[in-house]
């Protein structure tokens, strides 16, 4: 029976135990509403009460500064819509050209309203840098939008430096970490940053909820009108279970972060070591400063979806930077952005090893590679 | 040649079938000149029959043309 290895973790990653454990009670006894003033609503209360705390604890936030929302995307659209929404007279924003969909569909949306975008290239290596920023930055600019690590080559960004950029022209300054958050250390003090997208199934929580950091004094208008849930900024029952399911596998991933990390780059020397040795040809996108574990590795001349299938057949579930749409391939906004010539954009592929893969894993994808791209 | 005179080139079943030419365009690559019949990709890949129909199947769900 084939093996099955799941090499996908940028993608989504498995609900750990510890998160799983901690939502049980809260589906089936606790159903209490959290806005409920009699006693049945004091437990569900507390819960929310100490998820949130836990969650500010490991950014090192405050609890009101974190807001409960449905995952990513709609952390994202929040900021994007919210920020422009909330000032009459700054309506500027700056963001990225390779950020995620989540964010440039957010700001084609505004700029359908009026309100001027402009989207900054990467370098080759898939940086933003702080001298693009200022060349485009005016007082104008109500906000600055860059994503902490790309999501699919996996460089980080020079966010600190990039917000203070931001804050010296007036700017509020949002970070889409979703990719980052549970895998390396984010401390929103140190980063300066505004505001900061979250998703919980990106770290081994739950599906369906993440989080938004706002730091207190930070105007944005509000997600959803309705009840007084999140502090009168996003409306809606709140999801009890998924949230103290996030909050369990945050704190889970962020007290074993360096052994996390020096497992996945570990992983990572064995699988390009691997691949070197059988003497396969290619190359690695991302520039020096790449999350650990994510690898965005381009074959000259071969094609990244039918990589992508043969190596699903083979049981492994990796990802592709290319699409083919019927008999030419579409390359992503991401390889388009770093300018990857085209023959090695075709043959990109993602592998996105997580705490729960093995020597054996990368193994295997190895020797699986080695037949199918080398 | 059409796609009804195309041939597997290690059994020679002849013709081959759309889906059998999409499935090895499609994993192996678009401008082939060299096709497989169904059970002899599937020996190729190391894999069931059944494997590359529910491959097939997904592929033209998502309309790839390369199975018209």
């Amino acid at each position: 029976m084939k093996q099955f290895i799941y090499a996908d973790n940028a993608a989504t990653t498995q609900l750990s135990k510890a998160a799983l454990d901690a939502m049980m009670p809260w589906m089936l006894s606790e159903y209490g509403n959290a806005s409920q003033p009699y006693s049945f609503a004091r437990k569900p209360k507390k819960a929310l009460m100490d998820a949130r705390a836990a969650i500010a604890d490991c950014i090192n936030a405050q609890p009101d500064e974190i807001f409960f929302t449905s995952g990513g995307t709609e952390s994202d659209n929040w900021v994007i819509k919210g920020s422009a929404f909330s000032d009459a007279q700054k309506r500027a924003t700056i963001t990225s050209a390779f950020e995620h969909h989540a964010i440039l569909h957010s700001c084609y949306a505004i700029e359908r309203l009026g309100y001027p975008v402009a989207y900054l290239m990467p370098t080759e290596a898939g940086l933003i840098t702080t001298k693009k920023l200022q060349t485009i930055i005016s007082d104008t600019t109500r906000l600055v939008s860059i994503m902490y690590a790309n999501n699919e080559i996996g460089s980080i960004q020079p966010i600190k430096e990039l917000c203070e950029v931001a804050h010296s022209h007036g700017a509020l300054f949002h970070t889409d970490a979703v990719q980052a958050v549970g895998h390396v250390k984010i401390d929103v003090q140190e980063l300066g940053v505004d505001m900061l997208s979250a998703s919980a199934h990106k770290f081994n929580g739950p599906k369906g909820i993440g989080f938004l950091y706002i730091r207190k004094g930070t105007t944005i208008s509000p997600y959803s009108d309705g009840g007084a849930q999140e502090m009168s900024h996003r409306a809606g029952t709140e999801n009890i279970t998924a949230i103290v399911g996030m909050a369990a596998a945050l704190i889970e991933n962020c007290n074993a972060m360096e052994e996390h990390i020096d497992k996945a780059h570990r992983l990572e020397k064995c699988l390009l070591d691997g691949l070197c040795a059988a003497h396969v040809t290619f190359s690695r996108n991302g520039g020096d400063n790449i999350l650990p574990g994510l690898l965005s590795l381009s074959f000259p001349g071969a094609d990244g979806e039918a990589i992508l299938h043969r190596m699903d057949l083979s049981g492994i579930c990796i990802s592709t930077g290319s699409a083919c749409n019927s008999e030419s391939t579409e390359i992503s906004h991401v390889l388009r952005a770093i300018r990857l010539e085209e023959s090695l954009a075709k043959g990109t592929i993602r592998i996105a090893l997580g705490k729960n893969n093995s020597e054996d894993d990368v193994d295997r994808i190895v020797q699986a590679l080695v037949r199918i791209a080398g | 040649m059409t796609s009804e005179q195309k041939k597997c080139f290690v059994c020679g079943k002849e013709p081959l079938t759309k889906d059998e030419i999409g499935i090895v365009r499609k994993l192996i690559d678009k401008k082939t000149t060299q096709f497989y019949c169904l059970a002899c990709l599937a020996e190729y890949f190391e894999v069931s029959e059944e494997e590359l129909l529910a491959k097939i199947e997904e592929f033209k769900n998502e309309g790839c043309t390369l199975f018209k």
